[in-house]
């Protein structure tokens, strides 16, 4: 019996093999089957991970392909551990360490020694990070790190570059109610974190003002420490050969006081808002809509990527795009940060005269949505794309290694990608109507119009009681 | 401090490690030269791979040479449309009974052609008007009722596609996709369907989209329609001088045939190059272009762009007056990339204005803190044909686009006069041969920059080979080309002038 069945299996396979043969000669049509063959073995790189004795975390990867190095590393710093009243420090910080060149060299000579080489050392503060980067041919990793060394434990903030840096800034200031797409993606986000939340307050001229040197140099001295960071590096070395020069480069750097000030939470009251902001030069609104959001480690993440998929492609962009042809970019999606919360936001730009009809009908979408169950077949497209496409987080080697790196920084497990396809495989009809049910709240939405009232098809008024927000850009006191 | 033969000593070390670098770079690239297969089947159609097998997943890239550089008047913005249609699907995608839509698409073509001729008369009959907009939009629902919603885009995303987009340009328009490796061949069916059978159903709402788009990205945008401007003005006789995404009036009239007319003229299979990185293995890649493509009858490649920007007569002037702050662009007239100057001209852009030790960011940054932004590229809006380099800035807070351009001329001035250093040219030298690996680094960069050198510079190995060409590039030919190219009489000035 067993015997036979073995035999079967055999000519079968046979059969089967010949059949493949002939298919690889035959035609297909778009729709016919096509067997696809075993995928090739996902290689994961090797990580070789570390630590000096000063604290510093290292994660190398080996990429000889081509003869460079990358470094990307983490500084546990951010703009939101800055003084509201002196908005722009971090960043004014990150720029001037680099600019501000060190003790023996200034920031134009470093400029000029390291585009001679076609390098780059930048540093950076961000909003929930500070970043340093390296990125060289690999015959001047040397110099490059001595340049970064030099950069992190010398830095000499001199204050033309202050000054420079804040110039910049200021121009920033009065530019920022040029463009239409920046005044709705910050006003937003100031309803959302609220006006002077730490996740989206920005600089003004009082603010820009009111930052001296010491408060530059004091900042530095906070966070920028090798225990406080995490460094991930990838390119044409060998891993030992690669730590022995990081090491020689940056093993002085002086251990100090590891942040550990928890990331700040949004308290956020739950409302439905109509806002609007008069821009009279456009021919299309810009909206959005939506409420605060969450945290990627939340167990129903995986739910809710299925349903961001569906909501924004099967439901916003086929609807409102490819049905009625109300704008070229259209979404609903539920933002989830590693430690902060994302906001939830649905956005179209829509010509002036389809203003209220698109907000109407993005709506009704979202309605929809924590209303009944998405279909079998969405819900296997969202999921078969999902897990189909999670081969491209391996296609590159940088790539595993900086998310490796980022995972450590915000003290996620370093497999968490790993973890989101288990809870994308489990993901239910049922799962998708539920978390949606839960996170998302369309009577509870507050909207942001931008654009020409005039010309819409409907008063906003019509939506609800409309708050004009100004956005006039307070004076610089002279 | 160090002495002066310190220094001596330093540079001496530099230059050498300069050399090696550069003689290492061309053992790289002959070295990639020769991973690189190509194929070309019998209708024309050319297939270049490049095999990487460091993860089981492909790039593709489909060039196909034809981009707003090729659009006449009525039908600005055309290649760009047709893209957006290209998504539309076939007569098995993206349909659930073609032989039944096919008749109403055709029934909404008579009836759209109806409506605009009855629109374009002096005086319109309203009431005929009115008839015939219910009756196409009657037609429209019907039609409507036939379409799988974007059904090409579901079958590729299911598959795993990352990548599932497109892109148009002056000089070409390229579609890419990336899929798990083993997804080969139904790449193959879905994308020799998609160029053999294409439908343009849903055509009057894309148009609508597209409209949007223009209004998102130029519209309602100082910086957007200074670019529009700013171009239009450098060129007066190149189709250059229209924006890849077309006039307004012509997109509100453009029709399915024109569409169709435009399909059959460029996009026959001499004129589409495809380049494929990943891991496959070129053999079965050629075998399946032969199975799937070689059914594509050849046609004529499509006649050239006839109309050559004349010599310029005078300095060019353009203001966008908006409701923002200054902005400069200047631009001056060069060759096409294929010029033997081309490569000084980019070491000129290069030293000029990229990166914080150029000319212009030391100038007008940091020494005299009128800008916070100034720098320059060649190539612009294209480089397939004759273009601009362009110098773009922008003032600091409440200085001027005018005092910006007279610290601009003084730079360009002093290369006229002093040239450029060894240390320059060796930053772009070293600088562009590492922006190259950047490139080749991911599979869908790489794929467009083989089908880009193939296409443009006339062979994908141009890709490599004009490493040798940035090499000898020297001092004196910077020089030489900053005197015959960055003068007043060839240059265009377009700036934003703020409005109250």
């Amino acid at each position: 019996m067993i015997q036979t069945r073995i035999k079967t299996k055999v000519i079968a396979g046979v059969v089967l093999l010949a059949l493949v043969a002939v298919a690889g000669f035959a035609q297909k049509g778009p729709k016919d089957k096509i067997a696809f063959g075993p995928l090739n073995p996902i290689k994961i790189p090797k990580v070789e991970t570390a630590t000096l004795s000063n604290g510093l975390r290292l994660f190398l990867v080996e990429d000889p392909e081509y003869p460079t190095i990358d470094v990307w590393a983490w500084v546990r710093a951010g703009s939101v551990f800055e003084p509201a009243d002196k908005a722009g420090l971090a960043g004014i910080t990150g720029q001037v360490l680099r600019t501000g060149g060190t003790a023996a060299k200034t920031g134009d000579e470093i400029d000029k020694e390291l585009e001679t080489l076609a390098a780059r050392v930048e540093t950076y503060i961000g909003q929930t990070n500070g970043a340093l980067s390296v990125s060289c041919l690999k015959e001047d990793i040397d110099k490059s790190l001595a340049i970064l060394a030099d950069i992190l434990m010398n830095p000499a903030f001199r204050q033309d570059k202050i000054d420079l840096a804040k110039l910049q800034a200021r121009t920033g200031i009065v530019r920022r109610n040029d463009d239409i797409g920046q005044i709705t993606n910050r006003e937003f986000r100031k309803l959302i974190y609220g006006k002077h939340g730490v996740y989206a307050r920005h600089t003004e001229y009082a603010t820009i003002d009111a930052i001296g040197r010491d408060d530059i140099v004091a900042f530095y001295k906070t966070y920028f420490h090798p225990n406080n960071a995490w460094m991930a590096v990838w390119g044409d070395f060998k891993a030992k050969d690669m730590i022995a020069k990081i090491k020689a480069a940056l093993g002085k750097w002086p251990k100090g006081q590891a942040s550990t000030a928890p990331w700040p939470t949004v308290p956020y009251q739950d409302k439905f808002t109509v806002n609007f902001i008069d821009k009279p030069d456009v021919n299309q609104s810009n909206v959005m809509l939506g409420h605060i959001g969450g945290y990627m480690n939340n167990p129903d993440y995986p739910a809710l990527s299925i349903m961001n998929f569906i909501l924004s492609f099967e439901r916003m962009f086929k609807k409102l795009r490819t049905d009625e042809g109300l704008a070229y970019s259209v979404w609903g999606s539920y933002g989830a940060g590693y430690i902060n919360p994302g906001v939830f936001s649905c956005g179209i730009q829509t010509k002036s005269q389809s203003t209220v009809y698109a907000i109407d009908l993005m709506l009704k979408e979202l309605k929809r949505i924590t209303e009944q169950e998405v279909t079998d077949e969405e819900l296997a497209k969202a999921k078969d794309g999902y897990l189909n496409g999670y081969v491209f987080e391996f296609d590159s080697r940088s790539q595993i290694v900086n998310r490796m790196m980022m995972y450590a920084y915000f003290g996620y497990p370093l497999d968490f990608s790993a973890k989101i396809k288990m809870g994308v495989e489990k993901v239910s009809k049922a799962d998708v109507l539920r978390v949606a049910k839960k996170y998302l709240r369309p009577d509870k939405v507050q909207i942001l119009v931008v654009g020409k009232k005039e010309d819409f098809d409907k008063p906003l008024s019509t939506l609800g009681e409309v708050n004009v927000i100004d956005i006039d850009i307070p004076p610089a006191k002279k | 401090m160090p002495s002066k033969k310190f220094y001596l000593k330093l540079a001496l070390v530099l230059a050498l490690a300069v050399v090696l670098s550069l003689a290492a770079s061309a053992q790289n690239f002959d070295a990639l030269k020769a991973r690189i297969k190509t194929h070309t089947l019998g209708n024309g159609m050319k297939f270049i791979v490049f095999e990487r097998h460091d993860a089981p997943v492909v790039s593709f890239h489909v060039y196909a040479d034809v981009g707003g550089a090729n659009e006449s008047y009525g039908i600005t913005g055309i290649s760009h449309v047709l893209e957006h249609m290209a998504f539309k699907g076939t007569k098995t995608v993206g349909t659930k009974d073609y032989a039944a839509e096919a008749q109403v698409l055709a029934e909404i073509d008579a009836v759209y052609d109806e409506l605009a001729r009855e629109k374009a008369k002096p005086v319109p009959d309203a009431q005929r008007v009115a008839e015939l907009k219910a009756k196409f939009d009657t037609l429209e629902a019907t039609a409507k009722e036939y379409v799988a919603n974007n059904e090409y885009f579901d079958m590729m995303m299911r598959e795993g596609d990352q990548g599932v987009n497109a892109y148009t340009s002056n000089d070409a328009t390229q579609y890419i996709n990336s899929l798990p490796s083993n997804k080969l061949e139904f790449w193959f069916a879905m994308t020799s369907d998609r160029f053999l059978n294409p439908v343009f159903r849903e055509f009057f709402k894309e148009r609508d989209v597209v409209m949007e788009e223009r209004r998102l990205g130029l519209e309602t945008r100082p910086t957007g329609k200074l670019f529009e401007d700013f171009t239009a003005t450098a060129f007066k006789a190149h189709p250059y001088r229209h924006g890849v995404i077309g006039h307004m009036s012509d997109l509100r009239n453009l029709t399915r045939k024109d569409v169709e007319t435009y399909f059959k003229t460029f996009y026959g299979p001499s004129n589409l190059t495809v380049g494929i990185v990943g891991d496959v293995k070129p053999e079965e890649v050629f075998k399946l272009a032969e199975l799937y493509f070689e059914r594509i009858p050849s046609g004529p490649k499509p006649a050239g762009v006839r109309t050559e920007e004349p010599e310029q007569w005078g300095e060019r002037r353009v203001a966008v007056q908006a409701k923002a702050q200054p902005y400069l662009f200047v631009g001056y007239h060069v060759p096409d990339t294929r010029h033997k100057d081309s490569r000084a001209i980019e070491a000129l852009a290069n030293i000029l204005g990229q990166g914080r030790s150029s000319h212009l960011y030391t100038s007008l940054v940091k020494t005299k803190k009128i800008a916070v932004a100034a720098q320059s590229g060649s190539g612009f809006p294209g480089d397939k044909f004759a273009n601009l380099v362009v110098v773009m800035c922008v003032p600091a807070a409440g200085k001027t686009s005018a005092e910006c351009l007279a610290a601009i001329e003084e730079e360009i001035e002093r290369i006229k006069k002093e040239s450029v250093t060894e240390e320059e040219l060796t930053k772009f030298k070293r600088g562009t041969i590492k922006g190259l690996y950047g490139q080749m680094t991911d599979n869908g960069n790489m794929a467009s920059l083989l089908t880009y050198a193939d296409v443009v510079l006339g062979g994908f190995d141009k890709a490599f080979e004009q490493v040798e060409a940035i090499k000898a590039v020297t001092a004196d030919d910077v020089k030489r080309v900053a005197a015959t190219y960055l003068v007043v009489k060839n240059r265009t000035i377009g700036e934003i002038v703020p409005e109250k």
